[in-house]
Parts: structure tokens; C-alpha cells; sequence
């Protein structure tokens, strides 16, 4: 009897103790209605697609909080799982972006001291930052994020923005605000041959030269540091946190992602590469045709980027023999441009894609444009998962819809890379997320893919940082403007080309039509006045565009609004 | 119509297919042409046979088996012209951002697709020393480039066998961008002088440092602790070593004397001067201490310090028995060289052998490749142009040019079009009026102060 009490006691207190802690969840209010009731879901009757190439009908999928649980025609469904209904949806592994600058901001360059000696600046000011980490200018709430994840994407590897050693990347789950989301941090360092603002290094040339300074000091201060802790007497090594932050670049933990913009930065870097021996990704690579064997020889991980030139040379009613003629080689490039996947497909380079630099408008469009010369769909759809898993080395769990992987999937209205397929869901990191899927477009839609702002004018209003990117480097200022509509009006700031500072002119002819900004400003320079053009798209809060200086040629200019305090 | 029209267009693409892959090496037979050999006079009626990219031999009634044969008679040959002053085919020239950059190398910027190769090549110049910019006292390393256009690889430009060589540079323009621009030393010609000489100050010490440490290293159980590294430093050891010609940019006798004595004072006799317009004014000492000067024919009084030029000046050197050659510094006149040494016969009487010196083994000799290349002689590399009148005249027109006994120049094959890369993005590529591309003051103001603080100032 007496042990039955004991029994009764015991479990009477588990009992309780078990509603003690579970009221303890319940006790807090969920005032927004956002808790979901149960994380455990299944799509049921679906057309899956487990890997690209491996395709099951009528197939079940089944996660628990992030897990994949079963895939197959023969899942059973427990009680307490919310239950999408599957029939006519198509499932893909969530895409997984090889090198994202999605949320990511710039840190603010240091302040420069009265008698700043541009000659030798710290590293710092110079955009040698390896000890930087991404995460400490992520915004994972950042409208670009839920865009991609729109887009289908569920994992990316986001690039720190800054100089020429920006810091390191990580990899991060586009799932619920509630979690970190880090899925591994440090996983390489990024560099770019990007100069900083009016000090060395300004060029490509002193950004090589810097980088292999950089490289071979910390050598060299590994090396010291090695010797100094298994010897006495020595001299103690200047602890020097550029260096140290390079050492797992030089143990080869982990690899160097390279901004590449055409075939030339792919050889400064492979040439880089080669000298010093780093592990390489090459980012944003746009033109491998003539070197795809270097490429090949030194291993490099290629992300391709998912934007694609325009075709200037449309075929026009009135194109005259000259125009023809002398467009011919223009075509010809730009279908060249087109094939650049399909012909990494063929030489075997298992590529993945970048989202860097691209529009998530386009995505589709272009990988179906490259799918029509030549890509072929599953090379594509590996490119957009297994590969890039590969080459996160998240293959482990992530990259397939297999039981054990993390439940990241993309949920279609009709067979992926298809003309009417749209995107009905994303699940990333167990989350499902929803998305309204219009009725076939008209043939003159004018869809709007700005979200909320209909208008258009009221996302420019505010504050933007600008950096415009010359051969000799990059300098930048502020563009403030307000209004809305035909009424815009607005500010840019630049470095005074009278001497140091800033010098400051009104924006004219401030017109924004279907997401293109322009505008034009004058300088005045050595007595002359010179009219600056600046032309190019708003995507939400980033201007990607080029400002031409008469005969001077264009230059590209990019930039970002500043948060505006009042959304918040 | 419209469709054969550009069918033509892609066909007429598609038949010249830009060189692939490895460095290329040609054959072939000029026959009955007035060779011009510089070195060994002119030889009428002569044939060359060149054999995998080497001058086999010179001489009448040579035959060949399975080589191209080229009747050149009643042409001229002369040896591919040399620019040892030039910036063609450069992404960037100038790292303007500290007076000393010896560590930055031209070799890492070198861009192949520049259709000025292709136009130098137009004009018979086969060699270009592709320097960096005369905004430091110091500037980078340059390249010597083979005009093998049509490869995509910048490499198989280089030329190989020619030793490293260095820019600095004198006078207005490094006192301008640092002194007066940014307000650091050099801000006169005096702190120049202390900058170099600060420059080889410190390499002395930092050779010496290694030095200490490498030979620690070889002593047994020793645990030296490696010194910091430094390219900078190192680059300019290898000059006091004299394994680098330093190419100076300069205008005034003072400081091109000063930098004379400078050199003594450290040993350097690897020195060539560039422009010099007031070398003849010092030309005893520059043929005593240097490997000459590379003077242009007759530009001046673009800026202060070239006020004090004269035409004869090329001639001048030349007669003091300084190695003097003419460079073009331009992408404009990297086309007609020829043109430029002709200048040296109406002032100053230069005879035919000596002005073609100056665009051939003279710059060899200043480049450090005078045994390989700058003259028609059996053992050289293949680098020949074939000019329909003399190359003196200002009839002359060149025909052909060959680098390496590879044809890269046909005047009968000379397409509209001879770009490599076609930008996809435009329809019309942009037009540069001002030819300010290709010179040693390119990307200083301008792209330094992003607006241009004088942008229409001339900029050598």
C-alpha cells in the first residue's frame, strides 16, 4: 500500500509539475495570433521531386518541427498534422543561394583622422576587415530576404559587403523570426577587387598587390606565432587580428569567395589563387567561355550569376542592312552570354547560383533563358540545390527532400521552370509560408512586384547611400530626396572635385517609370560644367544604375536607402 | 538583301577567329624585298626565312618547303618597331594613392581584348613596354608585351625573356597628386629626390634583415622568428641588385642629373630616362651613366616643366652617343612611330640607319631585349613589318606585321571589326574623344577625384 502511495505521489507530482511548465508557455498571451498550432505538417498527393532527376507521383511529405520525416507514396499521417492538400502542387527541395548580399548592409568606413596619411592607411580604412563577420550586418527581417524566400529560396551563404577584404560569410535558414537562424558562421572570406575611397590601395593594381602582402604576412605571423609557443626566448609575436583572422584561410578551413565580374577578374583571381594556394569560389560569374580550362585546372567552386544582359539588338520593324551589320556581333554576344551555363553543364563544372546582383524578378526568366540554350533542367535545378549544397558542404542535410534533411522545400502550381508555374509555398526550416498565386497573367499585365508600395515614388523618398565604382576606386555620397509622383525633388552629395570634402548639387529631372529611376546633376570642374547622367532600377531598396560623364564614359552606380526610422 | 548582308557580317566574324591556347610560333618566306636589317645595313633583293618564330636565314635565292612565301618585291622589311614607352592594353595604369608603389605589377592588369594592340600592330609595332603611370616617385613594375593579338589569356602577351623593369618618375606630377594634392611628401623635386632616397635607405635595411634571418635559419636548432615581408621594399633591393631597369619619367636636366647622381650614390647603372625633353642638355652624363633616354620626336609645352624643348633633341642624344629612342606614350601615336623617327632627318640630319634605331634597338636595348629582338639578323625572334615604301617616307604605308613569324597584320585582310570582345550591352561601344586613355597621367585626376579636377588638362 504503501508503495502504491509512494507511486501515487510521484506521479501526481510529475503531473503537476508537468502543468506547471507547461503552463508556463501558456501563460504567455499570443496576442498576435501568429503561433502556429501544431509544427507538424504533411502535403499530401503531391508530385515531389526528392532531387533533381528523381521524381515521385502522388507522393507524401512529412516534417516535424524542421525535420523531414518521410517521403513517399506510403506515409502515414499522425494525428495532429496539419495537412496541405497536395493534389496538382509539384515539391523541390528549397533553393539554396551559394553567395547572397540580401539584408546585408555596408559598415560605416571609420572616421579619417585631421592628418590622415592616405599613402598607408590602417586596415580598416582600407577595407581590410577579415575579422569582420557577416552576421553583424544581417537584417534577416529585411524585405530582401522574404523576397527570395518568395523566390523559392530557403538557405543562402551571405557575403559581408565592404573593401577588398570584406570579412566572413555565413550560412543562414530563411525560417521564423524566432530563431538565429545561423546555420554555420565563418565559412569563408570575401574579397573583391574593389579599391578604397581615395587612399591605398585605390586600383586593381594595389589591391593585388595588397592582397598577397596581406596573405604572406600572415604566413609569416603564423609561423611566428607557432614557433613562439613551442620555443623560450624568442620575441613575442605581434598578435595583429588581420592576420589572425586569415590563418583558417591559410589552413585551408575554408575557402576564398572572389566577386568576379567578367573573364578577366576570374584570371586575377585564379592567378592569386595560384601563387598563394588558397581554396577559391569565384562569385557572380558571368563570362567563362574562354577560361573555362583555368578554371578547370585550379578547382575552383563557380557561382554563376542569375542575371543575364538585355538584347539590345531585338529584331526592330525597321532595322536598316547597316543595323544589322553592325549589331551582328552584339547579338552574337549576347546569345554567347546566354549559353555560359549550358556550357559549364557540359564541361562537367558543377555549378551553382549566386542571387548577388540579381532581381528576383528574373530569376525564372532567365534560367529559362538559359534553359533554352542549352541548360538542361536538371543541371539547373541541381544548380539551384544539390550543388550549391555541395559546395556550402550542408550536403549533409540540406539540398534533397530526404528523411533526416531539414524540411526546406518549394512548393509549385505546376512543374518547376514551366510558363505558368508559381510559386504556392515555401517551407524553410519547417515554416510554411503562403504565397497568393494569381490567375493566369493578361497579355498586357502590368504586374507590380513592389509589394505594398503601389505607387512606387513613396519607396524612393528618404535617404540613399551611394557608391559609384571607378577604374581607380570608389567614391560615394548621399542622395536625399522627397516628394512623390511628377513631384520629385532631391540632393546628391560628392567629393568636392575643387579639393577635399564634399560639394553638394540639386537632382533634376527625377523621374521614376516601371521601377527605372533618372536623373541628371551638374559638377563644375576646373571652370568647365559637367552634366552628370545617372539611369538605372529600383528594386525595393537598392538602385543599381550607371552614371555617364559625357565623353568620359559610365561608371557603375549602386545604392541603398537608409532604413527610415518611421517604419519602425 | 538584308539576310545575305548579315550573313556577310557573321561570316566575315567567324573567318577570323582570334589565336588560341598556347604561344604561337610561325614560318614563313619574304622573298626579293629591301630588307632593313639596322644593324647590318640595307640589303637589296634579299629573302628572310623565318622557322618557327626564329629569323633562319637571311640572303638571296632562299627556298622552303611547306612554308608560306611572301613576294615583298619592290617592299621593305624592317624589324618590328618597339614603343618603350607605352599604355595600351592596360585595365589600370596609375596606383596614384602612395609616392612609392614598387610592389603593384603591370603583368596583373594587362588586358588583351584593348583593339589599341591590334592598332599599334596597324603600325608596325610589335613590342610595347606597358608601363605604369607617372603619378609616384615610385611607381609599379612594368610589362614588356609581345603584340600577340588575339589570345584571351594577358599572359601569352607577355614576353617572357625580357628582364623586370620598374617606373618612377620625376618632377610635376608626383609633387602634384601627393604634394599638393594630398599634402604628403614629395611636394617638390627636392623631397622626390628624398623619397627615392628614403626608398633605398630602408630596402638596404630590410635586405640586411633577411639576410641575418635566412642565414640564422641554416645554423642548426635555430629558431629565428621570420621578419615581416614586404614587396615593396623587396622590389626595390632587386633594383640595387640590378635586376630591374628603371624607366623614369622626367623632363629637366636638374633632376635628371640628380637622379644621375642618386643612382652612382647606390650603385643602379640599369637606368633608362624617359622623355628627358631637356636631356640634351646632360646628354655627356646620360651616355656615360645610363641606358639612355627615350625622348618623344617632338611634343612640348604642355605643362611648366616641358617649356624648354627642342625637335633636335633625339638627334642631339644621339650624336653624344646616348642610346636614344622615341616612344609614343600614346595610343594615338603608337600608330605611326615610323613617322616620329623620320622627324630626326629634318631636325638634326639622323641617317636612315640611325633613325630606325631609335624605334628598334635602341628601345631593345633599353627593354634589356636588344640579343632577341630590334634587328633583322639570323638567330632573332621573327618580329618584322613589311612597308610599302620606305618606313622614313611619309609615303609609307605598313602591309604587313609579323610577331614571332606569326602574321597578326594584313593590310589586305584588315576587317572593319577587329574587336575581340563585343560588349553584349551596347550597340554602340562608346567613343572617347579625347584620347586620354593611353598616357601616363591616366586615372590620376580624373578618376582620383572621381569628378575631375582637370579633366582637360594634357597629362603626360
Amino acid at each position: 500500500m504503501k508503495i502504491s502511495t509512494k507511486i501515487k505521489l510521484l506521479s501526481s507530482l510529475i503531473v503537476a509539475a508537468f502543468f506547471i511548465a507547461n503552463s508556463q508557455v501558456q501563460a504567455q498571451s499570443d496576442p498576435s495570433g501568429n503561433r502556429r498550432v501544431t509544427s507538424s505538417y504533411a502535403i499530401k498527393n503531391a508530385t515531389i521531386t526528392t532531387a533533381p532527376g528523381n521524381t515521385i507521383k502522388g507522393a507524401t511529405i512529412l516534417f516535424k518541427d524542421g525535420l523531414i520525416q518521410a517521403v513517399g507514396t506510403n506515409v502515414n499521417i499522425p494525428v495532429g498534422t496539419d495537412v496541405i492538400n497536395g493534389d496538382s502542387l509539384f515539391i523541390y527541395p528549397g533553393f539554396i543561394d551559394g553567395a547572397s548580399s540580401a539584408g546585408v548592409s555596408r559598415p560605416a568606413d571609420p572616421e579619417r583622422p585631421a592628418n590622415f596619411d592616405s599613402s598607408n592607411p590602417t586596415d580598416e580604412q582600407a577595407g581590410i576587415t577579415p575579422w569582420r563577420s557577416v552576421l553583424d550586418n544581417l537584417d534577416m527581417g529585411n524585405n530582401a530576404i522574404s523576397d527570395w524566400r518568395k523566390a523559392g529560396f530557403t538557405i543562402a551563404q551571405a557575403i559581408p559587403d565592404g573593401g577588398m577584404i570584406a570579412g566572413k560569410s555565413a550560412i543562414v535558414i530563411y525560417g521564423s523570426g524566432e530563431s538565429t537562424n545561423i546555420l554555420a558562421q565563418n565559412t569563408a572570406l570575401s574579397a573583391r577587387f574593389r579599391g578604397s575611397r581615395g587612399m591605398y590601395p585605390g586600383t586593381p593594381l594595389g589591391v593585388m598587390a595588397k592582397f598577397r602582402d596581406v596573405y604572406k604576412n600572415a604566413e609569416l605571423s603564423s609561423t611566428h606565432t607557432r614557433l613562439f609557443a613551442s620555443n623560450s626566448g624568442l620575441n613575442r609575436p605581434e598578435i595583429n587580428k588581420t592576420y589572425q583572422a586569415m590563418f583558417p584561410v591559410l589552413d585551408k578551413n575554408i575557402p576564398v569567395i572572389f566577386e568576379v565580374s567578367n573573364d578577366l577578374e576570374i584570371r586575377r583571381a585564379l592567378r592569386l589563387q595560384k601563387e598563394l594556394g588558397f581554396k577559391i569560389v569565384l562569385s557572380g560569374v558571368t563570362e567563362v567561355e574562354n577560361v573555362i580550362s583555368e578554371i578547370k585546372a585550379s578547382n575552383a567552386t563557380v557561382l554563376l550569376a542569375l542575371t543575364l544582359p538585355e538584347d539590345k539588338t531585338k529584331a526592330k520593324e525597321d532595322a536598316t542592312d547597316e543595323y544589322v551589320a553592325r549589331t551582328a556581333r552584339v547579338k552574337e554576344a549576347y546569345e554567347k552570354a546566354l549559353k555560359q551555363a549550358a556550357l559549364l553543364e557540359k564541361e562537367g563544372i558543377k555549378f551553382g547560383f549566386t542571387t548577388s546582383g540579381a532581381k528576383t524578378g528574373d530569376m525564372m526568366k532567365n534560367i529559362k533563358i538559359m534553359m533554352d540554350n542549352g541548360l538542361s533542367e536538371n543541371a539547373a535545378l541541381a544548380s539551384l540545390t544539390v550543388n550549391n549544397a555541395q559546395n556550402l558542404g550542408i550536403q549533409k542535410f540540406a539540398g534533397t527532400l530526404e528523411k533526416g534533411k531539414l524540411a526546406n522545400m518549394v512548393v509549385m502550381t505546376a512543374p518547376i521552370f514551366t510558363e505558368d508555374s508559381q510559386v504556392k509555398h515555401v517551407i524553410a526550416d519547417g515554416y510554411v509560408y503562403d504565397y497568393e498565386v494569381k490567375p493566369k497573367r493578361a497579355a498586357n499585365g502590368n504586374g507590380n512586384k513592389n509589394g505594398g508600395n503601389p505607387s512606387g515614388s513613396s519607396v524612393l523618398a528618404g535617404t540613399w547611400e551611394y557608391v559609384s565604382d571607378t577604374p581607380a576606386g570608389s567614391s560615394g555620397g548621399l542622395m536625399k530626396i522627397e516628394g512623390s509622383g511628377s513631384n520629385l525633388k532631391g540632393t546628391i552629395t560628392f567629393d568636392d572635385p575643387a579639393g577635399n570634402g564634399t560639394a553638394q548639387a540639386d537632382m533634376k529631372d527625377i523621374k521614376l517609370v516601371d521601377g527605372n529611376l533618372s536623373f541628371t546633376f551638374d559638377v563644375s570642374a576646373g571652370g568647365m560644367d559637367l552634366n552628370v547622367d545617372v539611369k538605372g532600377d529600383i528594386t525595393d531598396d537598392k538602385f543599381t544604375g550607371r552614371m555617364s560623364l559625357g565623353n568620359f564614359g559610365s561608371f557603375p552606380l549602386n545604392a541603398t536607402k537608409k532604413p527610415n526610422n518611421s517604419n519602425f | 538583301m538584308k539576310k545575305l548582308n548579315s550573313i556577310i557580317a557573321a561570316f566575315l566574324v567567324i573567318v577570323w577567329m582570334p589565336t588560341m591556347g598556347q604561344t604561337q610560333k610561325g614560318s614563313v618566306l619574304i622573298k626579293n624585298a629591301t630588307v632593313l636589317t639596322v644593324t647590318q645595313g640595307t640589303l637589296e633583293d634579299t629573302d628572310i626565312l623565318v622557322e618557327n618564330g626564329i629569323i633562319k636565314r637571311i640572303g638571296k635565292g632562299l627556298s622552303a618547303n611547306n612554308v608560306t612565301t611572301i613576294d615583298a618585291k619592290g617592299k621593305y622589311v624592317m624589324p618590328g618597331i618597339i614603343d618603350a614607352h607605352s599604355h595600351v592594353a592596360l585595365d589600370a595604369v596609375n596606383e596614384a594613392t602612395a609616392p612609392i608603389t614598387s610592389e603593384v605589377q603591370m603583368a596583373d592588369v594587362v588586358d588583351p581584348y584593348d583593339i589599341g594592340l591590334y592598332r599599334a600592330l596597324a603600325g608596325g609595332v610589335t613590342i610595347s613596354h606597358a608601363m605604369h603611370g607617372s603619378a609616384n616617385a615610385i611607381g609599379g613594375q612594368n610589362i614588356t608585351l609581345k603584340h600577340r593579338y588575339g589570345t584571351f589569356d594577358p599572359e601569352d602577351l607577355f614576353m617572357k625573356e625580357a628582364p623586370r623593369t620598374i617606373k618612377f618618375a620625376l618632377g610635376e606630377n608626383p609633387t602634384r597628386v601627393h604634394g599638393r594634392g594630398k599634402n604628403i611628401q614629395p611636394r617638390t623635386r627636392m623631397g622626390v629626390e628624398a623619397v627615392i632616397r628614403n626608398g633605398f635607405n630602408e630596402a638596404l635595411q630590410y635586405k640586411k634583415t633577411w639576410e641575418t634571418y635566412n642565414s640564422a635559419l641554416k645554423q642548426k636548432g635555430a629558431t629565428p622568428i621570420p621578419p615581416k615581408y614586404d614587396e615593396r621594399l623587396q622590389t626595390l633591393v632587386d633594383i640595387l641588385d640590378g635586376k630591374v631597369i628603371i624607366h623614369c619619367h622626367s623632363y629637366r636636366a636638374d633632376e635628371i642629373y640628380a637622379l644621375i647622381n642618386t643612382c652612382r650614390d647606390f650603385g643602379i647603372t640599369n637606368i633608362v630616362f624617359s622623355h628627358v625633353n631637356e636631356g640634351f642638355k646632360v646628354a655627356p652624363e646620360l651616355a656615360e651613366y645610363t641606358m639612355g633616354a627615350s625622348v618623344f620626336a617632338d611634343w612640348w609645352a604642355y605643362k611648366f616643366e616641358v617649356y624648354y624643348s627642342t625637335a633636335y633633341n633625339a638627334a642631339i642624344l644621339t650624336e653624344n652617343n646616348v642610346i636614344t629612342s622615341i616612344n609614343s606614350d600614346s595610343g594615338e601615336l603608337i600608330r605611326h612611330l615610323y613617322h616620329e623617327a623620320a622627324k630626326t632627318q629634318r631636325y638634326g640630319q639622323l641617317s636612315d640607319d640611325q633613325a630606325l634605331a631609335l624605334i628598334t634597338i635602341n628601345p631593345a636595348k633599353q627593354l634589356g631585349i636588344s640579343d632577341k629582338v630590334g634587328s633583322i639578323e639570323e638567330g632573332k625572334q621573327a618580329d618584322l613589318v613589311i612597308f610599302e615604301g620606305h618606313p622614313l617616307s611619309v609615303y609609307a604605308i605598313p602591309q604587313m606585321t609579323f610577331v614571332d613569324g606569326v602574321k597578326y597584320f594584313d593590310i589586305n585582310d584588315d576587317q572593319d571589326d577587329m574587336r575581340l570582345r563585343v560588349s553584349a550591352n551596347e550597340t554602340v561601344e562608346p567613343i572617347f574623344l579625347k584620347e586620354h586613355d593611353h598616357n601616363c597621367m591616366h586615372g590620376v585626376d580624373f578618376f582620383f577625384n572621381n569628378f575631375g579636377r582637370s579633366l582637360f588638362q594634357h597629362s603626360h
